[in-house]
């Protein structure tokens, strides 16, 4: 069994880091690329199982069994991973080995890279820890040790006003929101006694009271703060330009997903499964009514694609403009999620539903690049005020050429893979409701104004702040062209990487069947 | 009837709520979310009490146990997630003690109205 | 540096420390057996080395803590409990491989040498808990320094 791996080779890098950096300079960055490396390795393996079988792996920590001793319902913890989680695993070490590979030119003159590095790896294994856990509790601890890790590593630059306001924001508003999710879990405890996901979706489903409803309400909020939608962006906008641009990369790419969308979709699907209820509302048994969440998600959805895309238009810093534009992209994954709900069990729902899988894995790349393009100009340059920063194009080509791509992709533009994500949502709530499908445009136009004008930027007359600019050294590009690789290479198969990886995906997480809740109904039945 | 230590945590969570909104010196910050999470773990703690004919239950695990056998155990597994969540919030007070203090060299305040240097 | 404590409080700290330490490692060392553990044992440990700061000033400290061993001491407790949730791997992740046929800590429950890897994942998590928050008053307390 390999799960348990993807959770211990971080956890042994980041434990053995102090001890590794004692034997020698560079040893630690080594050691950090094999940890990740590592770690890349297994999650693929563990994505190719899963995908291969289509079965979901449930996998208990401590025995053989989730079920307690001469009783009839899980008393331990348990690791729950379908499609959706291995994908997003997948994403993650990927991103996270890129980071790491970045961070070895790019973090070359700062101090305290051990601690650097132990952190990035802890960020890695919460992420990671968040989407194979199948316990509510132990998915909370998951998520503060994520969030920690990263409240540190925004603030990582203590030697600036910028990381230390950053870090302050975002620790607050982060624990605000820890709070709320925590308080959740507690009256899901008080009321139904167990911790464990799946069981909960049954439980919840028998007796479906004002408690489970008020606990949905605050899941909902603190888990809307994580993933920064619009009324509570503003520590986003603040937080991803002030960490180092490896680190804006996670947080873009990846925080916000793991931490925030997955664990809205995971919540909705899994524990207040929408199929269920409408099961039950059909026998006039009491049901939690998932039409509600559902709107209410794609309310903010709305607000945050028009909002985010439109702030990045006027913004003059290039890392600020990458962060309203991921408040933006978040804003079409939740679309993608609430019109999920909404059309439940139909042609729509799944098809919004693969979207939205497809645009976090999509968008997770595309704005690693972008951020590791920022990170370049910056550590070459000097500076992120795009006034300052015409004609980097001869100067920079391959930096240039880069993010061209990244940008392209990210608005839409047909060879690359943000067209085929965009496309299906566009596709998915038009035939749900045509209104949202014209909001979704007017996002992509705004997002398409911001991005052209930084290219015009890049493309214009030469200033005097980047004569002496120069590409940036080999470990800096090569992830760069790595990720733009992969972009270039899912664009060119669209609909086969549809059909293949996220149709299925997004019947796994929408469970028509109850799979997630057989996968341990299985172990009940045998005991 | 709602027990008298949920109508208590719930207050202190909603007076940690109002300290978050309406303070704005920083350790008072601090202090208002662990308020709010002080009134969590007072709910978790009080959802594994339990008295069973009047008498009142023990720790889970004690090594005089045997001679107590018959009294009623309070719930092990609340305690375990209170303890976790305990140690979580050490985590992120000594890193908001260790910001907090930054902020105060390089802004001389403490103040989070006047950390707006960043736009927005 | 000097101190600005005066003589009653050295007095009562140097008296009183080895108390709280000693009371610590009951803590951690019963874990298993009593309320307590690994991290409230730490804990009270670390508040030994509080009082320490307090009583007799960072300059004192800055002499007796050494940064690096600390931190690597923290790896280590860190990789002794990731070591022993391992060992039941075969079975699953933190199976208690050594309670039911290890060849120490088998005892009858309620012992000392008993509850199989319980005992050591409380010595590795006090280890780690003590160094980890010593290291982070340490820091804390080295900040009253930015303005010479």
């Amino acid at each position: 069994m390999t799960l348990p791996f993807l959770i211990i080779i971080p956890l042994f890098g980041a434990f053995s880091m102090p001890i590794v950096s004692l034997l020698g300079k560079k040893i630690k960055e080594y050691w950090a690329v094999i940890v990740s490396g590592a770690t890349l390795a297994v999650s693929a393996k563990i994505f190719y199982t899963v995908w291969k079988t289509n079965e979901i792996i449930l996998y208990t920590l401590g025995s053989d069994s989730p079920i307690g001793k001469g009783v009839k319902f899980p008393i331990r913890i348990v690791w729950e991973v379908d499609l959706f989680g291995a994908l997003l695993a997948l994403t993650i070490a990927f991103v996270g080995f890129l980071a790491v590979i970045y961070s070895l030119g790019y973090m070359k003159h700062d101090t305290g890279l051990e601690k650097y590095y132990t952190l990035i790896l802890i960020l890695e294994l919460g992420m990671l820890g968040i989407v194979i856990t199948g316990d509510i509790f132990n998915f909370y601890v998951f998520l503060e040790i994520m969030s920690i890790a990263s409240y540190a590593l925004v603030a990582f630059r203590n030697d600036t006003w910028e990381g230390i306001e950053a870090g302050i924001k975002y620790m607050f508003v982060g624990s605000l929101a820890s709070s709320f999710i925590l308080l959740g879990i507690a009256l899901l405890y008080g009321q139904y006694g167990t911790l464990t996901m799946s069981y909960l979706a049954i439980k919840i489903a028998e007796n479906p009271t004002l408690v489970a409803k008020i606990a949905l309400a605050f899941f909902i909020g603190g888990l809307l703060f994580k993933s920064g939608a619009v009324p509570v962006h503003m520590w986003l906008a603040d937080a991803h330009p002030a960490a180092p641009s490896s680190i804006s990369a996670m947080l873009s790419g990846l925080v916000i997903k793991a931490g925030g969308v997955y664990a809205v979709a995971r919540i909705v699907f899994g524990i207040f499964n929408p199929g269920l209820h409408a099961y039950l509302r059909a026998f006039n048994a009491p049901a939690v009514n998932m039409d509600v969440i559902g709107w209410v998600i794609v309310f903010f959805a709305c607000l945050t694609l028009l909002v985010g895309n439109a702030m990045a238009v006027v913004q003059t810093d290039m890392k600020r403009l990458f962060a309203f534009s991921s408040v933006g992209q978040i804003g079409y994954i939740l679309l993608g999620i609430g019109i999920g709900t909404l059309a439940y069990g139909t042609k729509a729902g799944e098809l919004a539903l693969a979207g939205a899988i497809y645009h976090i894995v999509n968008h997770a790349l595309i704005k690693a690049l972008l951020f590791l393009v920022a990170g370049a100009v910056i550590h070459q340059v000097g500076t992120k005020n795009l006034n300052e920063l015409s004609g980097l194009a001869k100067k920079m080509p391959l930096t240039t050429f880069s993010f061209v791509i990244g940008a392209a992709a990210i608005i839409g533009l047909p060879p690359l893979n943000g067209f085929a994500s965009k496309w299906i949502i566009y596709e998915s709530s038009a035939m749900y409701n045509p209104v949202l499908a014209a909001i979704a445009v007017v996002g992509t136009v705004f997002s398409l104004a911001a991005y052209t004008r930084v290219l015009f930027t890049f493309l214009g007359r030469e200033s005097d702040m980047i004569k002496e600019a120069k590409e940036p050294e080999k470990s800096m590009i090569i992830p760069m062209l790595i990720l733009v690789a992969v972009i270039i290479v899912m664009g060119l198969l669209p609909w086969q990487i549809s059909d293949k990886i996220m149709v299925p995906t997004a019947r796994m997480l929408e469970q028509l069947n109850g799979e997630y809740i057989m996968a341990l109904l299985k172990f009940i039945g045998g005991a | 009837m709602i027990p008298l230590q949920f109508i208590t945590a719930f207050l202190m969570v909603f007076m940690g709520i109002y300290a978050f909104l309406y303070k704005r010196n920083l350790i008072k910050l601090i202090l208002a979310l662990n308020l709010i999470d002080a009134g969590i773990h007072l709910l978790l703690i009080s959802l594994g009490y339990r008295l069973e004919n009047g008498i009142l239950p023990t720790a889970p695990i004690y090594t005089g146990y045997e001679t107590l056998k018959g009294t009623p155990m309070v719930g092990p597994i609340p305690q375990a997630l209170v303890l976790t969540s305990i140690v979580i919030g050490v985590c992120v007070l000594s890193l908001a003690m260790a910001l907090t203090i930054n902020a105060y060299r390089h802004y001389g305040t403490l103040d989070v109205n006047k950390l707006r240097r960043l736009r927005g | 540096m000097k101190s600005d404590m005066g003589l009653i409080v050295k007095t009562m700290a140097r008296a009183t420390i080895p108390l709280i330490g000693i009371f610590g490692a009951y803590v951690v060392s019963h874990g298993h057996l009593t309320p307590g553990g690994g991290f409230q044992g730490g804990a009270t440990i670390a508040g030994a080395g509080v009082l320490f700061i307090i009583a007799f000033g960072v300059g004192e400290a800055k002499k007796r803590i050494n940064k690096s061993l600390y931190s690597a001491l923290e790896g280590l407790g860190g990789l002794v409990f990731l070591g022993v949730a391992m060992l039941g791997l075969s079975v699953a992740f933190f199976y208690n491989t050594l309670w039911h046929n290890g060849p120490i800590f088998n005892g009858k429950p309620g012992t000392l040498l008993s509850a199989g890897y319980l005992p050591i994942m409380n010595l590795a998590v006090g280890l780690k808990v003590y160094t980890g928050l010593m290291s982070a008053v340490f820091a804390i307390a080295l900040f009253r320094r930015w303005r010479k």
